[in-house]
């Protein structure tokens, strides 16, 4: 320990002598608390529970205040005056949340640790365990027999090992003839389980911020039947609709949806196929699922020489905020000009769209240009010097396009999980000890135990064990010893 | 088939409705009953003897027994009858819990020995029985995004294991409180009360583990993100940090006893908010 007066003059000595381990070491032991982990995991569930409760924002529209702001209001209808504070503590993005990124960090960090500083004694309680069992240790083992057997201590003991190693257990001896001293375990790796399964979750962890960094997703890419796209988010893949269809049952509930797709690269066709909500296409690390669809429009717009300079389907995966109409829009950069098509509601007969017909708007820079007018199926209109035809109404697929380098990490760390939760709680270390012990006369005195703490599922274990090596030995039973009987 | 499926249904709940009488004769000593006999005179002594209750107690598991296999029959004909595992609405799902629930407590009551359990067992796989009468039975195709047998089938039936595992922990903890003096005669001791609970979560706990990798795998096949929040699956989540808990303060700090058997109830309350939550919170869960 370090003396007031070495700590008051600051000299290398007493520099010295304050180690980083003793600095760390009041963090090193809070971290490694069990104290801290229940807090950890009850402070989690809460906020978890939260978000269970509470709607949450959807990343989309978090990231994009204006929708947002629009998500509030909306979730003030259901929430009231607590939709302010809710907000303000970011409950309604729980997830992604400051202070929940916060208990995860610092949960990994004590499964690190803990892991650490449990890693030593585990070691040692697997792989070094004393073979020799004092008399006291096995007749105060809760699962305990006493034995005769008319045969040498060493005799005995190699019938023991024979037996239990008939019944997998692994079976170390040693001791003097007279003496022989047995250890026998089964399935004793169980408890590094319980390092699989805690760092599970830090390569959870892991693999959700792998994934987050190297990763893209575009969770609602469009694209009209007959029209490529191309992807963007830095690659240089592109997607053509061929064709998408939908099913329904008698009753109007879904029975089928499903896209045929091409992907492209460089322009080149390199991977075609049909794409459902339950098989996705992959290719190269990018994931293709179909998420949703709905209604297109196909327009052709040419120049005054009669030049085509756009000829495509337009999906219209948005909706109008007043008349929840569809709507989508394509841009002319040639002309500056970004096109809006807006498409009849579909249970509205009589509107001001009807069946056969979309809405056109024209804006240069966010500023309107042009009346708003109606186009006919199959009817060019003249407008800014373009004359624009509604071709015909198609659909279009919307597609989740997901790029995810952490998703092997994910399912590595769910095997891990997997196997550390067998190992750990279906396939329990089983310890045993005998010991052999020869009297004047040449017979042998047979001592077992079985430690447990309060494990009543052992006593059948034992039962059947001690039956087994009484039979080894030709001995009865002389003594058994159990307080696991199920009724008081 | 579907009308077979439903008559095999009505045998269940009968048959559980008989086990459960009969397993509150076997478990319940009915001293007060006893005595009254004794008053009557020398020719009725042992109104309910031992035997009888031991009886009582032999046919409770033989009409669980028979709930199972009838449940298991009701199931399986409206698998046939559907041409997909019987798990893709409430109703099945339902029955599929309950079926959980029974075949567990049949496992644990053939491990210990041990009955007495069924008077907290019976009673919630009866009321889920109660409960799938309420909702719609029609068979119903598959939407789309449950169009995945394997998954399907897999990742609901390891569910209603887990749950079931968690049911019979619920009722080894309610029966601990009521036995935490060892003050009733007729329940087990209280440490074995403990112990039984732990061995049914150290059963389930691994369960819904997969259950939540399942679910994984299969949102990253149909929704393209293996972890979207969806209310359900953060429901489950929810559920397997309460026993998350519970494991590591019995193991590593020795809780047991009220505490723990507190737990194993907050547990199964949130096993059920996870199992009903759909019907409330909506998500991607929300078939039925």
């Amino acid at each position: 320990m370090t003396t007031f007066s070495h700590r008051s003059v600051p000299t290398m000595t007493a520099a010295r002598s304050v180690r980083p381990r003793d600095v760390a070491s009041p963090v090193w032991h809070a971290l490694a608390s069990l104290r801290l982990a229940l807090t950890l995991i009850a402070a989690l569930a809460a906020l978890v529970f939260v978000g269970t409760l509470l709607d949450q924002a959807p990343p989309s529209v978090v990231s994009d205040s204006k929708a947002y702001g629009q998500w509030l209001d909306d979730a003030s209808g259901k929430y009231g005056d607590w939709t302010g504070t809710f907000d303000r503590l970011q409950l309604f993005n729980v997830f992604h949340s400051f202070y929940f990124r916060a208990l995860l960090a610092l949960l990994a960090t004590s499964i690190v640790v803990c892991t650490m500083n449990r890693w030593r004694g585990i070691w040692a309680t697997v792989f070094h365990t004393r073979v020799r069992a004092t008399e006291t240790f096995l007749t105060h083992a809760r699962y305990n027999v006493r034995m005769d057997a008319a045969m040498p201590a060493t005799e005995a003991a190699e019938r023991l090992r024979k037996s239990l190693t008939r019944a997998h257990y692994r079976v170390t001896s040693e001791g003097p003839s007279d003496s022989v001293a047995l250890f026998a375990d089964r399935n004793r790796l169980s408890r590094f389980g319980t390092f699989f399964t805690h760092l599970s979750l830090v390569l959870i962890l892991v693999g959700a911020m792998v994934g987050g960094i190297w990763g893209f997703e575009d969770p609602r890419f469009t694209v009209a039947e007959g029209s490529t796209r191309d992807l963007g988010l830095g690659t240089t893949l592109a997607v053509r609709l061929d064709e998408f269809a939908d099913d329904y049952q008698a009753d109007g509930s879904p029975r089928d949806y499903r896209g045929e797709v091409t992907l492209l690269e460089h322009g080149q066709p390199m991977k075609s196929g049909v794409i459902r909500v339950n098989s996705p296409m992959r290719y190269k690390g990018v994931a293709f699922h179909l998420s949703f669809f709905g209604q297109a429009a196909v327009m052709k717009v040419q120049d005054s020489s009669g030049r085509e300079i756009f000829n495509g389907g337009v999906p219209l995966a948005l909706q109008t905020r007043d008349g929840q109409r569809p709507v989508g829009s394509f841009d002319l950069p040639e002309q500056g000009l970004s096109v809006y098509v807006v498409g009849p509601r579909a249970d509205e007969s009589d509107g001001p769209i009807r069946a056969g017909e979309i809405r056109m708007e024209l804006y240069r820079d966010s500023v309107r240009v042009a009346r708003p007018v109606n186009l006919s199926q199959g009817m060019p209109m003249a407008i800014e010097g373009l004359t624009f035809t509604f071709e015909q109404e198609s659909r279009f697929a919307g597609l989740k396009v997901v790029k995810d380098p952490g998703m092997n990490v994910i399912w590595a760390a769910c095997a891990f999980m997997v196997a550390g939760l067998v190992m750990l709680f279906y396939l329990p270390r089983r310890r045993l000890w005998a010991l052999c012990t020869q009297r004047p006369d040449g017979t042998s005195e047979v001592l077992v135990g079985m430690p447990a703490q309060r494990d009543f599922s052992l006593a059948g274990e034992f039962d059947r064990l001690q039956t087994r090596l009484a039979g080894a030995l030709d001995a009865e039973p002389a003594h058994y010893e159990s307080d696991g009987d199920l009724h008081g | 088939m579907a009308d077979l499926s439903h008559y095999a249904f009505v045998a269940a709940l009968i048959a559980l409705v008989g086990a459960l009488a009969l397993a509150l004769v076997s478990a319940i000593d009915l001293r007060g009953l006893r005595s009254l006999s004794f008053a009557g005179g020398p020719t009725t002594t042992a109104a309910i003897p031992g035997d009888s209750r031991e009886t009582a107690g032999r046919y409770a598991t033989i009409l669980v027994a028979n709930a199972v296999v009838f449940l298991t029959a009701s199931l399986a004909l409206r698998a046939v009858e559907s041409g997909h595992g019987p798990f893709s609405n409430m109703y099945e799902f339902s029955l599929a819990f309950s079926w959980g629930a029974l075949v567990i407590y049949l496992y644990f009551e053939y491990r210990y020995r041990l009955r007495t359990l069924a008077i907290f067992v019976l009673p919630v796989a009866l009321a889920l029985l109660g409960y799938a009468t309420t909702v719609p039975d029609e068979i119903q195709p598959l939407v789309p995004a449950l169009q995945n047998d394997l998954l399907l089938t897999v990742h609901v039936l390891v569910a209603v294991i887990a749950y079931g595992a968690f049911t019979v922990a619920f009722a080894a903890g309610v029966l601990y409180l009521f036995q935490r003096n060892n003050s009733v005669r007729w329940l087990p001791r209280n440490t074995v009360l403990d112990e039984i609970g732990y061995k049914a979560v150290v059963f389930g706990f691994p369960m819904l583990a997969l259950v939540l990798i399942l679910g994984a795998i299969w949102a990253e096949i149909a929704w393209g993100s293996y972890w979207t929040w969806d209310p359900k699956e953060t429901a489950a989540l929810f559920t397997w940090l309460i026993y998350g808990g519970y494991l590591h303060a019995r193991v590593m700090r020795g809780w047991k006893g009220d505490r723990s058997a507190l737990f194993l109830i907050a547990g199964f309350a949130a096993t059920l908010f996870t199992y009903f939550g759909n019907i409330f919170f909506g998500g991607l869960h929300s078939y039925a």
